[in-house]
C-alpha cells in the first residue's frame, strides 16, 4: 500500500538519527555528511518555514490547474458543476502520485496536494448528496479517504484530518439517535477514546516499522485530547445549552456536574503525573494545555478575582512553581533534570520566546486624539493596557 | 520513542558509519534516561513575566485615581529597585560578546524590571506630565532604558521591546500582529513610510557598524529581522498605492532583496532568506501586475489562465534550487 521505498523510510530515520547525534555532539560534521552520502534518501524539508513556502506554491499550482480544467469544461457540459470536484481529487491524486515517485516526502508540495484530494472529496460527496442537514456522510467518506492517503503516502497531516473525521462520524452519528444521543454523547466519546487510545498504545508497544510510529503517537495524542476535552464542564455545558436547547437557569446546574467538575479537574493533573513518570514530552504539553483550558473553564462561570489579580498572583504562583522546580532539579544528572537534553533538545519553543514577548509587550504609538487627556490609554504600559488579554 | 531511537543508532553502527567508541558513549548517554525540562521551565518563568507585568499593568491603569497616587508608585518603584538589585547582583557586568550567567532568572527578572520601568514612565506622564506636551519623549525615554537593559544585561527580549519602541516613536507599530495590520496605514501616509524604511535603513547600518567594532554582533539577527519585514511590508504597501512613486518603492525593494539575500548567507540564517524570498516574489508579482495593468485583458485571459500553472511550476522549480543552494552553502 506504501507508494514509498521502504528502504528509503528506514534511511531516512537513519539520517534523522545522524542529525540529532550530530547536535549532541557524538559525531563530526564530517561523518554526518558521509552518512547522508551514503544513505539514499527523500527530498525532506524539515524547517518549517520552508515547508509552509512550498505548501503555499503547491496550493497556487493546484488551483491554478484546477481553474485550467474548469475554463475548458465550463464551455461544454452544464454537468461539469456535478462532476468537477471529483476531476480536481484526480489531479490531487496525480499530482501526489507523482511527487512521491520523484521522492517528494514531507516537503510541502506534497501536502497541498494530498490535502487537496481531501477536500475535494469532501466538497464532492456534499455536491453529490446535495444533502446539507447532517456532515455525516461527507465526514464518512473523508476519513476513508483521509484513511486510505495516509496509508498510501505516510502523510502526518492526513493522520490528523482522518482523526478530525471519524470524530465527526461520531458526533454526527449520535446526533442522527436524537436526544438520547445527544444526551449521551460525552460519556460515549470518552469511552470511544479511552477505547483508541489503548489500542494504538499497545500497537505502538509492538510496532516494528518506525515510519508507522509517528502516525500512531498522532492518533494516541489525539485521543488523549479528546478524552479531556469530551467530559470538560465548559465543552458538556456549552454543548448541552448549544445542542438540546437546555438553558442553565440561575441556581441550577447540568446533571452528573459533579462528574464533570471532577474529571475537568482530575485528568490534567493525572496526564501531568503520567507524563513526568513515563518521561513523555507529548503528554506533558498536554497536560499543559489542559490545566490551562480548566483554569479557563473555571475564569469562565465563576469570576473569583478580578482580571488584574488574577494575573498578578497567577504570574507570581507560576514564577514560584518554576523556581522551586530549577532549584530542585538543576543539580541532577539523570532521570529528571534542568539540564539541557544533549539529544533532544527543543529549542524551537525558545525561539519562539521573543516573538511572544515582543507581540505582547511591544510598544504601539500612542492614538492620535486632539485631547491629550486620553493619551496613554493604549500606550506604554507594556501589555497592560492595549486590550490584548 | 526510545525503542526506535536506539535501534537508529545500532542500525547507524551496524553500517559502520559510527564507530564503536561512539555508539557506546550515545548508548551510556542514553541509559542515564534524561528528561529534561528546560525549555518548559524556561517558558514557564517567561510566561509568568507576561501575567505578572500584565497584571500589574491593568492593576495601575484601573486604579490610577482610587487609590493614593503616591502609593501605587512608591509600590512599583520598590518593586523595580528590587529587580534591578537582583539584577546588578548577578550579572557580570557589561560585555562586548554574548554574555553568560550562572543564575537561570536574570534574564527574567531583566525583562520584568524593564517592562516596570517602561509603565512607571507611563505612569508618571499619564498622571504627573513629566514630560509635558512632548509625547514623542514619552515613548522614546522608555526606548532608551530599553535599550541601555538590553545591552548592559544582554537580553534579546528587551531588545525587542526597545526596537518596537523606536518604531513607535516614529509613529507605527511593528509588533507581530499590528504589522501587517492597516492601522499603520502606510498605504496613504507617504512620509511615514519614507521614515519607516529610514528606521529599516538604520537598523541595517546599526549592524554593520557593530560587527566593525565588535559590539554584541548576536544582536544582528534581532535587528535585521526588524528591518526586512519593516523596508518590506513598507514598499509592498505602498506598491499597491494610485502614486506614481511605487516605482521608488519597488527599487527600495529590490535594493533590500539583494542586502538581505547576501546577509542570510553569511549569517546563515534561513528565516531571512525564507522571508526575503516571500516577499521578493510578491513584490515581482505585483510589479508584473502593474506593468500589464493598461494592457486589454478583454481578449488574452484565456490565454492568461492557461500560462498560470506553467508559471507556478517555473516558480516552485526556482525556488526549489533557491533553497538547495543555500542549504549547501551554509553547510560548508
Amino acid at each position: 500500500m506504501i507508494i514509498h521505498d521502504k528502504n528509503l523510510l528506514n534511511n531516512l530515520a537513519l539520517v534523522e538519527e545522524a542529525d540529532s547525534l550530530e547536535n549532541a555532539g557524538f559525531i563530526s560534521k564530517e561523518q554526518k555528511k558521509i552518512i547522508k552520502n551514503e544513505l539514499p534518501s527523500f527530498k525532506v524539508q524539515n524547517n518549517i518555514l520552508v515547508r509552509l513556502g512550498f505548501f503555499l506554491l503547491g496550493s497556487f499550482l493546484y488551483s491554478s490547474i484546477c481553474s485550467f480544467i474548469s475554463l475548458i469544461a465550463l464551455s461544454g457540459e452544464e454537468s461539469f458543476f456535478k462532476i468537477c470536484c471529483f476531476l480536481f481529487a484526480g489531479v490531487g491524486i496525480a499530482g501526489a502520485e507523482f511527487l512521491a515517485k520523484n521522492k517528494y516526502y514531507r516537503h510541502g508540495l506534497d501536502d497541498a496536494f494530498i490535502l487537496g484530494i481531501l477536500l475535494n472529496v469532501g466538497g464532492a460527496v456534499v455536491i453529490l448528496t446535495e444533502d446539507f442537514e447532517t456532515g455525516l456522510t461527507p465526514a464518512v467518506f473523508v476519513s476513508i479517504a483521509s484513511f486510505l492517503t495516509y496509508k498510501r503516502y505516510l502523510h502526518l497531516p492526513s493522520m490528523f484530518a482522518f482523526c478530525m473525521a471519524s470524530s465527526a462520524v461520531l458526533f454526527f452519528g449520535m446526533f442522527e439517535i436524537g436526544d438520547i444521543g445527544k444526551t449521551i454523547l460525552p460519556f460515549i466519546a470518552m469511552l470511544v477514546s479511552a477505547g483508541f487510545y489503548f489500542f494504538t498504545k499497545s500497537r505502538i508497544k509492538n510496532l516494528t516499522e518506525v515510519y508507522y510510529y509517528s502516525g500512531l503517537s498522532l492518533a494516541n495524542s489525539f485521543c488523549l485530547v479528546l478524552f479531556y476535552l469530551s467530559c470538560n464542564y465548559l465543552v458538556v455545558r456549552e454543548l448541552s445549552a448549544a445542542l438540546l436547547g437546555n438553558e442553565i437557569l440561575p441556581g441550577q446546574d447540568i446533571p452528573f456536574a459533579y462528574f464533570f467538575y471532577a474529571f475537568t479537574f482530575i485528568v490534567p493533573v493525572l496526564y501531568l503525573i503520567q507524563a513526568l513518570k513515563t518521561k513523555d514530552r507529548i503528554l506533558l504539553w498536554i497536560s499543559f494545555a489542559a490545566i490551562a483550558f480548566t483554569i479557563f473553564t473555571i475564569r469562565f462561570y465563576y469570576s473569583v478575582l478580578p482580571i488584574e489579580l488574577a494575573l498578578t498572583l497567577g504570574g507570581l504562583i507560576m514564577f514560584g512553581i518554576a523556581f522551586f522546580s530549577i532549584q530542585k532539579l538543576k543539580n541532577k544528572e539523570s532521570g529528571l533534570t534542568f539540564k539541557p537534553d544533549r539529544i533532544n533538545n527543543s529549542n524551537v519553543f525558545l525561539n519562539a520566546e521573543t516573538l511572544i514577548v515582543a507581540s505582547s509587550l511591544g510598544m504601539k504609538p500612542e492614538v492620535k486624539t486632539d485631547s491629550p487627556m486620553d493619551f496613554g490609554g493604549g500606550g506604554f504600559s507594556g501589555g497592560g493596557s492595549t486590550g490584548n488579554y | 520513542m526510545t525503542q526506535f531511537d536506539e535501534q537508529a543508532a545500532q542500525g547507524l553502527y551496524e553500517k559502520n558509519l559510527i564507530t564503536e567508541n561512539q555508539f557506546q558513549e550515545i548508548k551510556e548517554y542514553r541509559s542515564l534516561n534524561i528528561f529534561s525540562l528546560n525549555t518548559e521551565l524556561k517558558l514557564l518563568l517567561s510566561i509568568s513575566v507576561l501575567l505578572f507585568t500584565s497584571g500589574i499593568g491593568i492593576l495601575i491603569y484601573d486604579n490610577i485615581d482610587s487609590v493614593g497616587h503616591i502609593a501605587l508608585l512608591s509600590i512599583l518603584f520598590v518593586l523595580i529597585c528590587g529587580c534591578f538589585y537582583y539584577c546588578f547582583k548577578n550579572s557580570k557586568g557589561f560585555q562586548r560578546t554574548e554574555a553568560t550567567t550562572e543564575s537561570h532568572f536574570l534574564e527574567y527578572i531583566v525583562l520584568t524590571a524593564n517592562v516596570l520601568t517602561c509603565i512607571f514612565i507611563g505612569y508618571l506622564q499619564f498622571q504627573y506630565k513629566a514630560f509635558g506636551t512632548h509625547y514623542g519623549l514619552a515613548t522614546l525615554v522608555p526606548t532608551i532604558v530599553s535599550f541601555v537593559c538590553a545591552y548592559y544585561f544582554d537580553n534579546k527580549s528587551v531588545l525587542t521591546i526597545a526596537v518596537t519602541g523606536l518604531a513607535a516613536y516614529i509613529g507605527f507599530s511593528v509588533t507581530p500582529q499590528d504589522i501587517f495590520n492597516s492601522s499603520n496605514n502606510f498605504y496613504d501616509n507617504q512620509s511615514l513610510s519614507y521614515s519607516a524604511i529610514a528606521l529599516g535603513v538604520l537598523l541595517i547600518v546599526w549592524t554593520i557598524y557593530s560587527s566593525k567594532i565588535n559590539l554584541k554582533t548576536h544582536f544582528a539577527l534581532v535587528y535585521l529581522t526588524f528591518a526586512l519585514h519593516i523596508i518590506s511590508v513598507v514598499s509592498i504597501s505602498n506598491m499597491v498605492g494610485d502614486e506614481f512613486t511605487w516605482m521608488l518603492f519597488a527599487l527600495f525593494l529590490a535594493g533590500s532583496s539583494v542586502y538581505f539575500y547576501k546577509i542570510s548567507h553569511q549569517l546563515k540564517a534561513i528565516s531571512l532568506y525564507v522571508f526575503m524570498i516571500v516577499y521578493a516574489y510578491i513584490g515581482i508579482n505585483i510589479f508584473l501586475f502593474r506593468v500589464f495593468e493598461h494592457v486589454d485583458f478583454g481578449d488574452i485571459w484565456v490565454l492568461f489562465i492557461m500560462i498560470l500553472p506553467a508559471y507556478f511550476i517555473g516558480s516552485i522549480v526556482l525556488f526549489i534550487k533557491l533553497i538547495k543552494n543555500f542549504n549547501k552553502e551554509i553547510a560548508e
